[in-house]
């Protein structure tokens, strides 16, 4: 498989404090790639540097093998979308012309819309299943619709792709499921899919392969299981981390400890 | 009925009210002017076929040098200033933002507190508003200097920034209208508190130039304005160069609102009323609030024009007094009406 994405012995500071130290990831066409860790472990700005919002002190980024700044914005904007679960779109605003502008890169400040354009809107309201809330104002939806309209707006901007944090953070466990069912089939058309997910349990159920992210670096890699049973885990989070195999479940039952 | 359905209406009844707006501006007043002699005055000079007989002598003259550039310059600065709200509005996503957030109106009133007090506005034709005009934009740069002087600005530093920059200039403004000749006072008096008494073409013909020209600026950028109301974060992740856009349309606003100002004076909570009253009706996209805040706002000072020199036989009240009468009250029943809704 080839990388898609690619990052490179990233150092990132926000204002006087480091908060990346040398990260080292890369993501492939199609991947299910979670990223985890605790609370403040650089988790978002790794992935707004990602995205080319932050700017590394150190390293490089490469989407397709060429680095952010030889990208043009439209171009890099249609090979790859940020969905944040930060939805600051005025309350006024239609759902289906919020997702519409999911096609700004393809046609930028002055083109009208075309056909093209409605029809990639119509899919990703369809895909994520809030075609019949299109002409609803979003200061009328509920927080998890809400979500899957940003979602729907990444959809519409046809990347090749998707970076995602914290999806499911406001959604119930239906429209999680529903979430995490679209992001399979963003990636069953090619998408690479690279999530920040906070729910381990979920992200291990997920994810093709696990980030664990600890303070600015990558503390643990590899396959979901291995790395939630990890040692690495376990001091990350400071919590012990015990595994119940369940029969007819590919997946471990996961269950969490305050460790003494 | 559907949406567009609604939204095509409320611009359809936008479209008409400015003109309806405008002849009863034009046609009242302490000398009313028949309607239809108006018509057949603006028909015949427009070149066209006669239609009825146009107003003579001092109908004529009323209508040519005081009744039509006045109307004019208030749908002017009306629909500048609506529109300017509706941009920064959408540019700091907060329906309360307004041009005075950028110190515009401050540095406009200091200018022309200047342009008084050195004697200019007496002397010079036209020194005051361009005075004001000056003033406007060396706040606006003053702002844009100090929020940048630590890198990039938040839109939190760039808002402090323009309050503090406002402050500064209204305390130069209290210290120079102290020190002002008490004859001298009066002048800058009522052109702080906003009117559009005794404005002439070459009035009109200044606004109308930058106005007109900031406004189908801004207008063009719908688009990036949609993308920037969705906040810093995705706007950049959808390809948007933000910092340049956001300066772009912050310049053509703080031209617009300028221009407005150096005519009008303050006309205040026009570029929230307007905006307000329309978002809900015609959506927050730019494509349809522009045109719509442009034409409601145009009406709305049209009118409060009107009211303010008919609405008293003894004096002219001021335009500015008069839209604040209307906006506050307006305003604390939007708010209440809002948070009766949540």
């Amino acid at each position: 498989m080839t990388a898609v994405l690619e990052a490179r012995d990233l150092y990132v500071r926000r204002g006087r404090d480091a908060v990346l130290h040398g990260v080292t990831l890369s993501l492939a066409t199609g991947e299910a790639l979670a990223l985890v860790g605790p609370n403040a472990a650089g988790k978002s700005t790794l992935l707004r540097t990602l995205a080319g919002l932050l700017r590394a002190a150190q390293g490089v980024v490469l989407v397709d093998a060429r680095p952010l700044g030889a990208w043009s914005r439209d171009a890099l904007a249609r090979a790859m979308a940020l969905v944040t679960s930060e939805d600051e779109g005025p309350g006024t605003l239609a759902v289906e012309d919020r997702v519409a502008l999911g096609r700004y890169p393809h046609r930028g400040p002055f083109r009208p819309l075309v056909e093209e354009d409605r029809a990639a809107v119509q899919r990703a309201l369809e895909r994520t299943g809030i075609a019949p809330l299109a002409r609803r104002r979003l200061g009328t939806l509920s927080a998890g619709e809400r979500q899957l309209a940003t979602l729907a707006r990444g959809l519409a901007q046809e990347p090749r792709i998707l970076l995602l944090d914290e999806p499911a953070a406001h959604l119930d466990i239906g429209h999680q499921l529903r979430l995490f069912r679209v992001l399979d089939e963003a990636r069953a058309r090619g998408v690479a899919v690279l999530a920040v997910v906070h729910d381990l349990p979920r992200a291990a159920a997920w994810a093709d392969r696990v980030v664990l992210l600890a303070a600015g670096r990558v503390a643990a890699e590899g396959a979901p299981d291995a790395v939630l049973a990890s040692e690495e885990c376990a001091r990350a989070f400071d919590v012990k981390v015990r595994g119940h195999a369940v029969p007819g479940s590919p997946h471990p039952l996961y269950t969490f400890e305050e460790r003494p | 009925m559907t949406e567009p359905g609604r939204r095509r209406l409320v611009l359809l009844s936008l479209l008409a009210a400015l003109p309806l707006a405008m002849a009863a501006g034009v046609a009242l007043g302490s000398v009313p002017l028949p309607v239809g002699r108006v018509i057949a005055s603006l028909v015949s000079a427009a070149g066209l076929p006669p239609w009825g007989a146009p107003l003579e002598g001092p109908g004529a003259a009323i209508l040519w040098s005081v009744r039509l550039p006045r109307v004019l310059l208030a749908a002017l600065v009306g629909g500048g200033l609506a529109v300017v709200g509706t941009t920064l509005q959408s540019v700091f996503r907060n329906p309360m933002a307004d041009s005075g957030l950028l110190g515009v109106g401050a540095g406009a009133a200091f200018g022309a507190v200047l342009a008084v007090r050195l004697g200019w506005a007496a002397h010079v034709f036209l020194a005051l508003p361009l005075a004001a005009f000056v003033g406007a934009m060396a706040a606006i740069l003053v702002v844009y200097l100090l929020a940048h002087a630590g890198g990039r600005p938040s839109l939190q530093g760039l808002l402090l920034t323009g309050i503090a920059v406002s402050a500064l200039a209204s305390a130069g403004t209290s210290v120079l209208l102290v020190a002002t000749e008490e004859f001298r006072v009066k002048t800058v008096l009522f052109w702080l508190a906003g009117g559009l008494e005794g404005r002439g073409w070459t009035h009109v013909q200044l606004a109308a130039v930058v106005i007109l020209l900031g406004v189908t600026l801004l207008a063009l950028l719908s688009r990036p304005l949609d993308v920037l109301s969705l906040g810093q974060d995705e706007a950049a992740s959808l390809g948007l160069p933000v910092h340049a856009t956001r300066l772009t349309i912050f310049a053509l606003a703080a031209l617009v609102a300028g221009a407005a100002t150096a005519v009008a004076g303050s006309v205040p909570f026009v570029g929230l009323m307007a905006p307000h009253a329309l978002r809900p009706r015609v959506g927050p996209l730019a494509r349809h609030l522009i045109p719509a805040s442009f034409l409601g706002g145009a009406t709305l000072v049209v009118l409060a024009d009107l009211a303010a020199r008919t609405v008293s036989d003894r004096l002219d009240l001021p335009l500015g007094s008069f839209t604040a009468f209307v906006g506050a009250p307006y305003f604390l029943l939007a708010l209440r009406s809002s948070e009766g809704r949540t």
